[in-house]
């Protein structure tokens, strides 16, 4: 058999990484060839970012060693491993917000010629590798105003337009819309061809059948196992994963025969959302009980309805809550009303990362208490709360008084549900709540969710998965440039239906 | 870990002009601990640090920044000399001092609380307003002395009645009760930013204010909270440099000890309880660098160059602190 490389592009030998109590890698094996696709696979907080980090120099670990084509190195910083030829996309995005896209793709790069910034000159460049690639990225835009989907975007491009030999890629797609994930597996293939070695974790068992050369599952900071090609199936990746056979029932009570109408919104515009195109006169209606799907291409008015669902933008025409007018309330009200909100960028806006979890926990209690509420805060209870809420929602570690910032990233997801979703809420506006969530967790957040649906909560659920959609709504509704283009109960539309309407065939 | 940081460097310029930096450190001790007029200087100088302090530190929590210390101090001041020379010099001192104290206390919040109001109204930036105001204050203090209550030619007003003045704790050190106010304004601070849903919407504010407001924080009544809060700080400092440390109003009373309290602030990791030692500190520094002369054989204008030095070396320590967050991770 031909083997024209025998030393892996990139090894990781017996790596171990310890925070405080948490073992976060034991051990751990790593090799990626060239010419390979190597897909890392694990629950939420097994430990896949900590190992990604540490091999592109984010993290030192305590012991282990890392090779670069065969030669033993040590990676002291990110720029140290883009030295190189390693290229990361990060989890969590390393973007600095006050800059343009163009100048977040170009910084630090080698092409930034010394000193002199051309504004024109990059913002062509960063078209030009954006059309190369077919990610489309608006390189003037400043990354601050964008949504996290298309900050993500931008993490890619800068990761491809540095030309890395070595690719590490940290759940890449995990805001991504299908066809955005359909391009972004195009690209790996073709890096592939092209010689490159590819790092990729992902929770999405699909793209690991369509794309892995090999598959590590790492469980609890230890490698489980590593299968090649043709050894792996869905099923077995999935026991692997998390020890058990997931099993994926949801029961859902039957609604009522005439349940109240939570939300209804008339006339609704909203003409500068924090990112995408304006929604202009939507007309819609949640009734208790209901969960109403939202589908639709990224950038399609999502963002303009659930900023002005959550008090986030201002709007036009009418927004009732049961009735009361709250049309341009500020969230303090809203909250007060029972409306949970379940924001898409949770590091940006659903959690304070430097605040420990009960506090996070506490957030919305404490911030937008009722009127009687004491002005002491109990700290005991609201850690003795915490503590139930974390083991509720299976947060690993379940400990209170971390950092929120110390969780791993589903974790920090789960910190947000379980505050949302446990405070009895009227009205759920939910942005796609199960990013970054292993398949257990996303199975458990999809239980939660159809139990306050069956407690009489109204849902609106915005999600790039179209799955997701079909399984949890009663009603969808799909976008598509600031309209309505389709609105059918589930039972009645198939993916076809909505593919077409998303792409903006009107019935 | 910054303090050790700012020491050194200190130690490090002092051997940089040829001096023993251990000789110098030991005429900084002597001259603020040595002998009681130097405790007493330093003890003065401590308490009005620590109110400075946290006129900084509740306000920067939330991420506002209170440039304007010295213009609350100076409505503290002004509210002090007021009531110290108008109110019946008959009045026991059980009276008048909590009542004037009272009064400036109020005065400083309510100048603290005007950027604010500014900034939720208009949008105008607090650093700008709160800046700005100071000279609108110093103006007004200038007034004071040269119109209202003018005290000859002398550059100060009337004393207050003496009934007004802060009692005396301790006699060899002319210590008065400022100190204890001062330490309890801390603590009681400290309570409320840690124990109260006040203190807690002020931390969330200032450690993610795109999550709080969402969460259902009223920024306009956190800020405007904070900012008050700041500002009674400060203007109990000017009531105590009106009825303690001089008597009357004084021309350029605060010495630019309003602006050292962001330094004692931002050193203190705005932690309320910090302020304390690290006022003292700053006090040892401040009083004790007037003996570098004598004692290490270093021209006067060191001490202060010392000073702005650690100053400025806490302050990028502090502030890189501060924008990290918002560099990285939007
Ligand atoms: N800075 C930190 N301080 C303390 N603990 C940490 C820190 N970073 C990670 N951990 C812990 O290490 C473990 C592994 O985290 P890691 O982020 O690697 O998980 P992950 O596999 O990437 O999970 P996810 O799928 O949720 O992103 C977790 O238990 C996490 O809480
Ligand atoms: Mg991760």
């Amino acid at each position: 058999m031909e083997q024209p490389n025998p030393k892996p592009a990139l090894a990781l030998r017996g790596i171990w990484k310890r925070f405080g109590a948490v073992t976060a890698n034991a051990s751990i094996d790593l090799e990626v060839h060239s010419g390979e696709v190597h897909i890392v696979l694990g629950e939420n907080g097994a430990g896949k970012s900590t190992l990604m980090n540490i091999a592109f120099g984010h993290m030192q670990p305590d012991a282990g060693e890392i090779e670069i084509e065969g030669r033993p190195t040590r990676l002291t910083s990110p720029a140290d491993a883009i030295a190189r030829g390693i290229g990361m996309v990060h989890q969590h995005f390393a973007l600095v917000p006050a800059f343009t896209v163009a100048e977040n793709v170009l910084l630090g790069s080698r092409s930034a010629r010394a000193g002199m910034l051309d504004r024109k000159g990059i913002v062509d460049e960063v078209s030009e590798v954006s059309a190369r690639f077919g990610v489309p990225v608006d390189p003037s835009a400043v990354v601050r105003d964008l949504p996290v989907d298309e900050r993500q975007r931008v993490e890619i491009l800068k990761a491809l337009h540095r030309d890395a030999r070595i690719l590490i890629l940290d759940e890449p797609t995990a805001l991504l819309g299908v066809r955005q994930i359909a391009v972004l597996l195009e690209i790996i293939d073709r890096l592939r061809d092209d010689g490159r070695a590819i790092v990729l974790v992902t929770h999405k068992l699909g793209e690991v059948m369509e794309i892995a050369d090999r598959v590590s599952v790492i469980r609890r900071g230890r490698k489980q196992v590593e299968l090649a090609r043709g050894e792996f199936d869905q099923q077995v990746l999935a026991k692997a994963m998390t020890g058990q056979l997931i099993v994926d029932d949801i029961s859902r009570s039957a609604g009522r025969d005439e349940p109240e109408v939570v939300l209804e919104c008339r006339d609704l515009t909203v003409p500068e959302p924090s990112s995408g195109p304006p929604v202009r006169g939507l007309n819609l209606r949640v009734r208790a009980g209901e969960v109403l799907g939202i589908a639709g291409v990224e950038g399609n008015g999502q963002r303009a309805l659930i900023d002005g669902l959550t008090g986030s933008a201002r709007c036009e025409g009418a927004i009732r809550l049961n009735g009361e007018d709250i049309a341009n309330a500020l969230p303090r009200r809203l909250r007060r009303c029972g409306v949970s909100i379940i924001p898409e960028d949770r590091q940006g806006r659903g959690l304070v990362p430097d605040m420990t979890l009960a506090e996070n926990l506490a957030l919305v209690d404490l911030l937008a208490p009722p009127d009687d509420a004491p002005r002491f805060v109990s700290w005991r209870r609201v850690r003795a709360e915490a503590k139930e809420l974390l083991e509720a929602f299976d947060v690993r570690p379940p400990d209170p008084d971390l950092p929120a910032s110390a969780l791993s990233g589903g974790n920090q997801q789960k910190v947000v549900l379980a505050r949302e979703l446990s405070r009895r809420p009227r009205l759920v506006v939910a942005d796609n709540p199960s990013w970054g969530l292993d398949v257990g967790a996303i199975g458990y957040v999809h239980r939660r969710l159809v139990a306050a649906r069956n407690d009489g909560a109204a849902i609106v659920l915005v999600s790039h998965d179209l799955d997701e959609l079909m399984k949890l709504s009663d009603r969808i509704i799909v976008v598509y440039r600031g309209e309505i283009s389709l609105e059918s109960s589930r039972a009645d539309v198939s993916l076809d239906d909505i593919g077409l309407a998303m792409a903006g065939a009107r019935r | 870990m910054t303090l050790a940081a700012g020491l050194a460097v200190m130690a490090v310029v002092i051997g940089a002009l040829g001096k023993n930096p251990l000789q110098a450190a030991g005429a900084v001790v002597d001259g603020s601990l040595g002998n009681s007029f130097g405790i007493g200087q330093t003890v003065q100088i401590w308490t009005i640090l620590i109110l400075a302090g946290l006129a900084s530190a509740i306000p920067f929590s939330a991420r506002l920044w209170n440039i304007g210390g010295q213009g609350q101090m100076y409505l503290g001041a002004m509210a002090a000399a007021g009531f110290g020379i108008t109110l019946p010099a008959s009045w026991p001192g059980a009276v008048l001092v909590p009542l004037i104290l009272g009064a400036s206390t109020a005065a400083g919040a309510g100048w603290g609380w005007l950027p604010a109001w500014i900034r939720n109204r208009y949008g105008a930036s607090e650093i700008v307003t709160s800046l700005m105001l100071n000279f609108v204050a110093v103006l007004g203090a200038a007034y004071i002395i040269r119109d209202a209550w003018p005290q000859g030619f002398a550059q100060q007003t009337e004393s207050v009645s003496d009934n007004a003045r802060l009692p005396v704790l301790i006699d060899s050190l002319r210590a008065d009760i400022s100190i204890v106010l001062a330490v309890a304004a801390a603590l009681g601070l400290w309570i409320l930013m840690t124990r109260t849903r006040l203190g807690f919407a002020v931390r969330a504010l200032g450690a993610n204010r795109a999550a709080a407001l969402l969460s259902g924080v009223s920024e306009g009544a956190v800020a405007s909270a904070a900012f008050a809060l700041g500002g009674a700080a400060a203007g109990l400092a000017g009531g105590v440099f009106v009825l303690g440390v001089h008597g009357a109003l004084l021309n350029g009373f605060s010495a630019g000890l309003a602006f050292l309290g962001i330094a004692v602030a931002l050193a203190a990791r705005l932690n309320p309880l910090s302020v304390i030692p690290v006022a003292a500190l700053f006090a040892i520094l401040r009083v004790g660098s007037n003996n570098l002369q004598a004692g290490a054989g270093l021209s006067p204008a060191t001490g202060d160059v010392l000073i702005a030095i650690f100053v400025i070396m806490l302050m990028v320590v502090g502030v890189i602190r501060f924008s990290y967050g918002e560099l990285v991770d939007g």
